[in-house]
């Protein structure tokens, strides 16, 4: 009990030293990163929705190195999830599910309609709100609706990954490709004073490589929770 | 073309474990050892360009407007650190290098965290250094829980909740940078933020950016996680964990600390030192009262850091250079103890060192490093550990509070390394020798090394830092005096008091500290220092 | 206004994670942390009458696109990390039979 009273009242500091340093924010707040992003934004990109220049062509060094933890955490859940003997209170829910009529009449229904929404995503993310990561995780959920449909119909996880790894090779190369043509590294291969046109077909290709990417991931994940190891 | 150097320091390794994982031939795995000799070729090749040249030492990545794109920097600092590294994993390849079907995997992470690590200490950019402290924390995690069996998995998932708190509360440090200076670029926080150094929230954004580096660095109360990693551990593992991966924590300290709002900006000098000094003294009354060997080392570690913080929260000056030599040569003769141990724990079976005896004569090349390395720690003249400590020592040598504080961790030093040395002595033992003598490359490399270090400081000092270190001497009277005294104390010590467990001793060592108290101990520092930075200072 | 409130979710989750007895609870406290963390980055650029960063003619007053480039990595990160962890919590079931912080440390010395 004292515990929790002394918890309260240290969190209550905190919060209290963190609202008297607000109250002088408002008159240091800078807006030099909105006013660059929002005036070079479009003519240096070549993409409509300002956030998807960011990530693929401002900061692409981080976009890699995101779809390095997906591949990380990937190989890590199956590592981790394979069986040893030494094991005493393992059961499988696999053995004992039954689904239900309802849910596998509108999972077939809803299965192809959730993957061309999620490939419409994919594809138009630098247009409209959307993008690789986002469309990738639609993609996922719809290709995890199968197992609605049919729960012995899963996934060869091991060629899953091995997919994977060559979508990030093909990622480093792509975004390597810029060294030849513009002399800079990680950002668009087309030179900067092209037509705006042509510059996004380097952002569609590589939405669709990391879409594709991500939505592996997340199945590889999602199927070794399920099998647990199996 | 040497500009793009940096680019290939962190993509080699990278590319490198990615085909060890896609093409399983046994054959292929020799391939780590062409990427360190193309690394150290390219490290050499690197320092040469840039000591002719130095306006390479940027990369902005794109070409964009250097305030708002990600740029890559490389100096003194950052450059010690990749040698150091690049070194660490070529000896720690030497040492575990098997080529089992098992390993496969093992090797695939342990070659992407190189890269990621060499990234790491590269990179000039606020967010993309969050990005990789998280990508580190997922790599460990996975090659802590590597055994699958329970303690490794408790060990692993401890670990990985407590560091990932702390990221997150570097992140709203970055956070609140962003939106008051309107970049997240080092360079250019490094030159501005004195403009709005002194409101209270840029001080917030301060103190949660020290809170997040210390639970990497393994600080007063957030040490909890290291002894548990390093009992699950495997041996390489261990090696790199206590030498590189805990001064990453102090890399990211030393750039927040020291390199971007300035030493003297709030006066956090005395606090540091004091967390610091309590950190030593906590480690090495913890490792005086542990029976397994592996857990000395442990604690040990974090004892040896609070003596590097307690160099480094100076910011200048020897004592500054002392905290950073003494982070070198704590890689090199930690990871020495460390891959000696491990072959010890493989010979004998068993990790207790009361059930350890006789391995001087059964196992002599491996003694005799095991001897150097403990020299070198406890600060024994003509080996390195003597030079970072005496540095140490010179901002408060007329201080005598704080020279009390130096002198009693150096006497726990000593007397629980002489409860190490105590598997030396006895009678040969019968043993089954193991069949790899690379391993005995690195030992041998790694104690060598320790030695030179330890007689050629003066020349080595001008070369790396420019920085004139004939404050210490080799054949100072009043030091082999201090350390024969020291011996002394510590023998009478451990002879009746320590040897005989009694019950304070075992009440300490089996106390734990369980997750929540984790968390309620971080809450507290951070109530601590906000109360030392907004009210006292 | 805003950020404040976001500030008192992260504390929410802190206080969470310090007296939380189950290895899943701690887990969903890690996530409430994450995602008030999310939402205080957002918060502070967020402004009455500000659009969405999608422009469709040059020159109209958007909001700062950089936050939520920031946070699309930071959600990835944040999945990750959770995944990872209630794999460890799946096969520390197996191993030792209960989720409890207490139970599962009782036998270390």
């Amino acid at each position: 009990m004292i515990k929790k009273i002394s918890l309260i009242l240290l969190l209550l500091f905190i919060l209290f030293v963190f609202i008297t340093s607000m109250s002088s924010f408002s008159d240091i707040y800078n807006n030099a990163g909105k006013i660059f992003f929002s005036q070079n934004g479009y003519t240096d990109t070549g993409s409509v929705n300002l956030v998807t220049g960011i990530y693929l062509d401002y900061r692409l060094f981080d976009s890699l190195f995101e779809a390095a933890i997906l591949l990380i955490a990937v190989s890590g859940v199956m590592l981790i999830s394979e069986h040893t003997i030494d094991e005493k209170n393992a059961t499988f829910m696999i053995d004992k599910q039954k689904t239900p009529e309802l849910f596998v009449t509108f999972s077939r229904i809803l299965y192809p309609i959730m993957l061309l929404f999620g490939i419409y995503v994919i594809v138009n993310g630098h247009l409209s709100p959307g993008g690789g990561f986002q469309g990738g995780a639609i993609v996922a959920t719809a290709i995890l609706i199968l197992y609605y449909i049919d729960i012995r119909k899963t996934v060869d996880v091991h060629r899953v990954l091995t997919i994977e790894k060559f979508l990030f090779l093909g990622l480093v190369v792509i975004s390597s490709l810029s060294f030849f043509t513009r002399g800079e590294l990680f950002t668009n291969f087309i030179p900067l004073d092209a037509n705006i046109e042509y510059k996004a077909i380097f952002l569609t290709s590589m939405n669709i490589l990391i879409g594709a990417k991500v939505a592996l991931g997340l199945v590889a994940i999602f199927t070794a929770f399920l099998k647990e190891g199996r | 073309m040497a500009k793009f150097i940096p680019i290939l320091f962190i993509f080699v390794p990278i590319i490198s474990a990615v085909i060890i994982y896609l093409i399983k031939n046994k054959a292929i795995t020799n391939i780590v050892f062409l990427t360190q000799i193309i690394l150290i070729f390219l490290l050499g090749y690197y320092a040469y360009e840039l000591s002719r040249d130095p306006s390479i030492s940027i990369i902005i990545l794109g070409g964009w407007n250097e305030k708002f794109a990600i740029s890559l920097r490389n100096d003194t600092l950052s450059l010690l650190f990749v040698g150091l590294t690049i070194f660490m994993w070529t000896m720690v390849l030497f040492y575990t290098f098997k080529t089992n079907s098992k390993y496969h995997k093992y090797l695939f992470f342990l070659m992407f965290l190189e890269g990621i690590f060499l990234a790491f200490l590269q990179t000039n950019d606020l967010f993309n250094l969050f990005v990789f402290l998280e990508l580190i924390t997922v790599l460990i995690t996975i090659l802590l829980s590597f055994k699958k069996n329970g303690p490794s998995l408790k060990a692993a998932i401890y670990y990985l909740l407590l560091n990932t708190l702390g990221a997150m509360f570097f992140l709203i440090g970055i956070i609140i940078l962003y939106y008051t200076y309107g970049s997240i670029n080092m360079t250019y926080l490094a030159e501005n933020i004195s403009t709005h150094a002194q409101k209270p929230i840029i001080k917030f954004a301060y103190m949660m950016m020290i809170a997040g580096a210390s639970v990497k660095a393994a600080l007063f109360p957030l040490y909890t996680w290291l002894p548990r990693a390093h009992g699950v551990a495997y041996t390489s593992l261990s090696a790199l964990l206590s030498g590189l991966l805990v001064k990453g924590g102090l890399y990211l300290f030393i750039r927040v600390h020291i390199y971007m709002f300035g030493y003297q900006t709030y006066q956090m000098t005395e606090v540091l030192f004091y967390i610091g000094a309590i950190t030593a003294l906590v480690g090495v009354v913890l490792a005086l009262s542990q029976k397994d060997l592996k857990q000395v080392l442990a604690h040990h570690t974090i004892s040896q850091v609070g003596i590097m913080m307690m160099g480094l929260s100076y910011g200048y000056g020897l004592s500054y250079y002392g905290g950073l030599f003494h982070l070198v040569n704590h890689a090199l003769f930690k990871s020495l103890l460390f891959l000696c141990a491990g072959l010890i724990i493989y010979e004998y079976k068993t990790k207790k060192i009361y059930a350890i005896r006789g391995v001087f004569k059964s196992m002599p090349l491996t003694s005799i490093f095991l001897i150097i390395g403990m020299l070198a720690i406890s600060g024994a003249p003509f080996f390195n550990g003597y030079v970072s400590k005496t540095l140490v020592k010179y901002s408060f040598k007329d201080v005598p509070l704080k020279m009390f504080l130096f002198t009693l961790i150096n006497i726990g030093t000593v007397t629980s390394f002489l409860k190490f040395s105590q598997i030396l002595f006895g009678d040969r033992v019968k043993l089954e020798k193991r069949k790899d003598s690379k391993q005995f490359i690195s030992i041998i490399t790694i104690g060598l090394l320790c030695i030179v270090i330890g007689l050629f400081y003066k020349e080595l000092g001008m070369f790396i830092f420019n920085i004139d270190f004939s404050y210490v001497k080799l054949f100072d009277f009043r030091a082999w005096l201090d350390y024969l005294i020291y011996i002394a104390i510590g023998y009478v010590l451990y002879k009746y008091y320590i040897s005989k467990d009694y019950k304070p001793i075992r009440q300490i060592r089996e106390y734990q500290i369980t997750f929540e108290t984790a968390n309620y101990l971080f809450i507290f520092y951070i109530a601590f220092l906000s109360l030392m930075m907004y009210y006292i200072l | 206004m805003n950020p404040i409130l976001s500030f008192i979710v992260i504390l929410i989750g802190i206080y969470g994670l310090a007296i939380s007895k189950n290895i899943i609870k701690s887990v969903f406290c890690i996530t409430i942390v994450e995602a008030g963390t999310i939402l205080l980055f957002l918060n502070f650029g967020a402004y009455e009458g500000g659009l969405i960063p999608i422009l469709t003619s040059l020159g109209l007053d958007v909001v700062d696109p950089l936050p939520q480039a920031l946070m699309i990595t930071t959600i990835v990160i944040g999945s990750t990390i959770t995944s990872l962890a209630l794999m460890l919590c799946i096969k520390i079931f197996h191993h030792y039979g209960s989720i409890e912080w207490k139970v599962i440390f009782k036998g270390d010395k």
